[in-house]
């Protein structure tokens, strides 16, 4: 009977767990928080904003530069990830915590966490 | 055409296993929808703010960040009312909406000047808890007590009297010596136990409704390594020990996980012990586990009782060894709404199990644990805290998830047994209610109005707070 209580957890577990992304590797991690945008006033907001999560390899977020954690997102295109920004969607939270981002700032730091870097 | 009973047994099979992965599709689908979200722009082409949760929004003409004083007090002389401030955008209660002046302090952040001999540092409202751990560190010290997120600005968290857990330990604005307070006619006011002591003891915990916080004399301690340790056991143990943990262990708090019988105990004491980082984070692959179940099976309370008990019964400890900053504070990547009261110390575990029971009754779509933390006394007039030793009773409610049926039962509970509401989370009450929660209402509310007489500070939601129907 236990195993039996255990099969059903796990079959759960496959069934949800099948589009999860695998996790970032230490090193995608120990780049990610070194990123920043060339751009000082981009910086700023970055700095303020997405680097919580998105140099955070704990909070789940795809991580600047992790161009295969992006691409899903990228193929919305950018005026629904940009939506999904201003509103929120799933883990992200609405505005991305930056409120004085327009939708043209969302853009380039998009653009700039989603680009492959070495 | 003849059905043998072997292929009549076969359909039969397959049939039931292409329902179960149906039917586990179709919940799962159900359970992840997302919900609605306002339109990103409304007719006059202003973008939407959105609180993290997604329970408040509204649609502000002016976005303004200011990067000085000087600036700030020029903006609040002329800028469109209401002036709402805004930090990470944390508070689940509707503090922040306003068709008037977003104001940001993002860019007033940082440490300004500190004195190491007395670990005391002088910060920028408008700092991230997440950015102020490492900048205070480079300097020795670190922030007495921690909420369970670092998302917050320092102004928000103390505005919403955000707090930690230990016994001895107030919430954050407990540490505050001394702050700068822009006002509404332009002016910048000194505010200590000295100096204005009226604004200082009704402004700590102002709701943004006072002025604007611009800067604060944090009184720190020098930073210091300390061992958390996670366990499991069950909730009865935990609700009959919870007195003797509080006294036992320099911070203390628990996460009662409905349906299960079973707690997670988090102590964090100090040591000299070598660091044991903290690992993965397995908060959060607990709690998707969690809703997991919920979502498989939470129509069979007993099955998910046992499915989760024998995954968590026995699991061992969880152990690091850190400075107290890194270890207090946590991501919690997966959103929620959450309703929060602060009781009388003496009540709050009859209160626990009483709302566990609630719970367990009548919201089987609950997945997320309930938080109990002990918050020691202090005596901002606004504080939920005032003058009263507490013990706090969080509920959490999955984004996704309506949240209004489970609050509007849970919340009369927590009145019953002398809740006051925490700022920033879900509740109901208003003025009057408030008003018999706090024994220097009337004070504060004269200050407000002389700091403030034209409500520029004012929202619809505060003025509902602070002024009588």
């Amino acid at each position: 009977m236990r195993g039996w209580l255990v099969g059903c957890f796990v079959f759960s577990c496959m069934l949800c767990g099948c589009s999860r992304e695998s996790p970032p590797s230490p090193s995608e991690a120990a780049r990610a928080a070194t990123l920043r945008p060339a751009d000082e006033r981009l910086a700023a907001l970055y700095d303020h904003s997405c680097r919580a999560c998105h140099a955070n390899a704990q909070a789940n977020a795809p991580l600047s530069g992790d161009r295969a954690a992006w691409l899903s997102r990228l193929k919305k295109g950018m005026p629904e990830l940009v939506r999904n920004v201003l509103t929120g969607f799933n883990g992200m939270p609405p505005g991305g915590q930056c409120f004085t981002c327009t939708p043209a700032d969302f853009e380039a730091l998009i653009a700039f966490m989603s680009k492959d870097m070495p | 055409m003849t059905v043998t009973r072997r292929t009549a047994i076969g359909i039969g099979v397959g049939a039931a296993a292409t329902a179960l992965v149906g039917t586990e599709l179709g919940r799962e689908w159900w359970f992840d929808r997302e919900p609605a979200s306002p339109p990103p722009q409304n007719g006059q082409g202003k973008l939407v703010w959105r609180n993290w949760s997604g329970s408040a929004s509204g649609y502000p003409s002016v976005r303004a960040a200011p990067n000085s004083e000087d600036a700030l007090v020029d903006l609040l002389r002329k800028t469109p009312a209401p002036i709402r401030p805004v930090g990470a955008g944390h508070s689940f209660t509707s503090l922040v909406p306003t068709d008037g002046t977003l104001l940001s302090l993002d860019q007033m952040s940082g440490i300004l000047n500190h004195d190491a001999s007395g670990n005391r540092a002088t910060v920028w409202a408008g700092t991230r808890l997440g950015d102020l751990g490492p900048a205070l560190a480079a300097i020795g010290q670190e922030m007495l007590s921690l909420p369970d997120i670092n998302k917050q600005s320092l102004g928000g968290a103390l505005g919403t009297a955000t707090h930690g857990t230990g016994e001895q330990y107030q919430a954050l604005h407990g540490s505050v010596r001394s702050f700068r307070l822009a006002t509404a006619g332009g002016d910048i006011l000194e505010c200590s136990a000295q100096q204005n002591p009226d604004v200082f003891f009704a402004a700590r915990v102002g709701l943004g409704a006072f002025g604007v916080i611009t800067q604060v004399t944090l009184q720190n301690t020098a930073v210091q390594r300390v061992r958390k340790r996670t366990f499991v056991q069950s909730t009865e143990k935990t609700a009959a020990e919870w007195n003797s943990l509080c006294a036992a262990h320099r911070k203390v708090e628990f996460f009662a996980l409905p349906f299960t019988g079973l707690s997670a105990v988090v102590t964090t004491d100090p040591t000299d012990a070598d660091v044991i980082p903290r690992g993965a984070d397995l908060d959060t692959e607990s709690l998707m586990s969690l809703k997991r179940l919920r979502d498989l099976c939470g129509w069979i309370p007993p099955l998910r009782r046992r499915l989760a008990r024998s995954a968590l019964t026995g699991e061992p400890e969880e152990l690091a060894v850190d400075d107290s900053w890194k270890l207090l504070s946590n991501e919690r990547p997966v959103r929620f709404n959450e309703m929060e009261f602060h009781l009388p110390r003496e009540a709050q575990m009859a209160a626990m199990l009483e709302v566990l029971a609630a719970i367990e009754a009548d919201h089987r779509e609950v997945f997320f644990p309930l938080e109990l933390r002990s918050i020691a006394k202090d005596e901002a007039w606004l504080s939920p805290f005032h003058e009263r030793e507490s013990g706090s009773i969080a509920v959490h409610a999955y984004y996704k998830d309506d949240y209004t049926r489970l609050f509007a039962q849970i919340e009369p509970i927590l009145r019953r047994h002398g809740g006051r509401p925490h700022w920033g989370k879900l509740h109901s009450l208003k003025a009057r209610e408030l008003e018999a929660l706090y024994p220097r209402w009337r004070d504060a509310m004269n200050v407000r109005q002389s700091l403030d007489p034209q409500g520029r500070f004012l929202n619809p939601y505060l003025r509902e707070l602070f002024i009588h129907a």
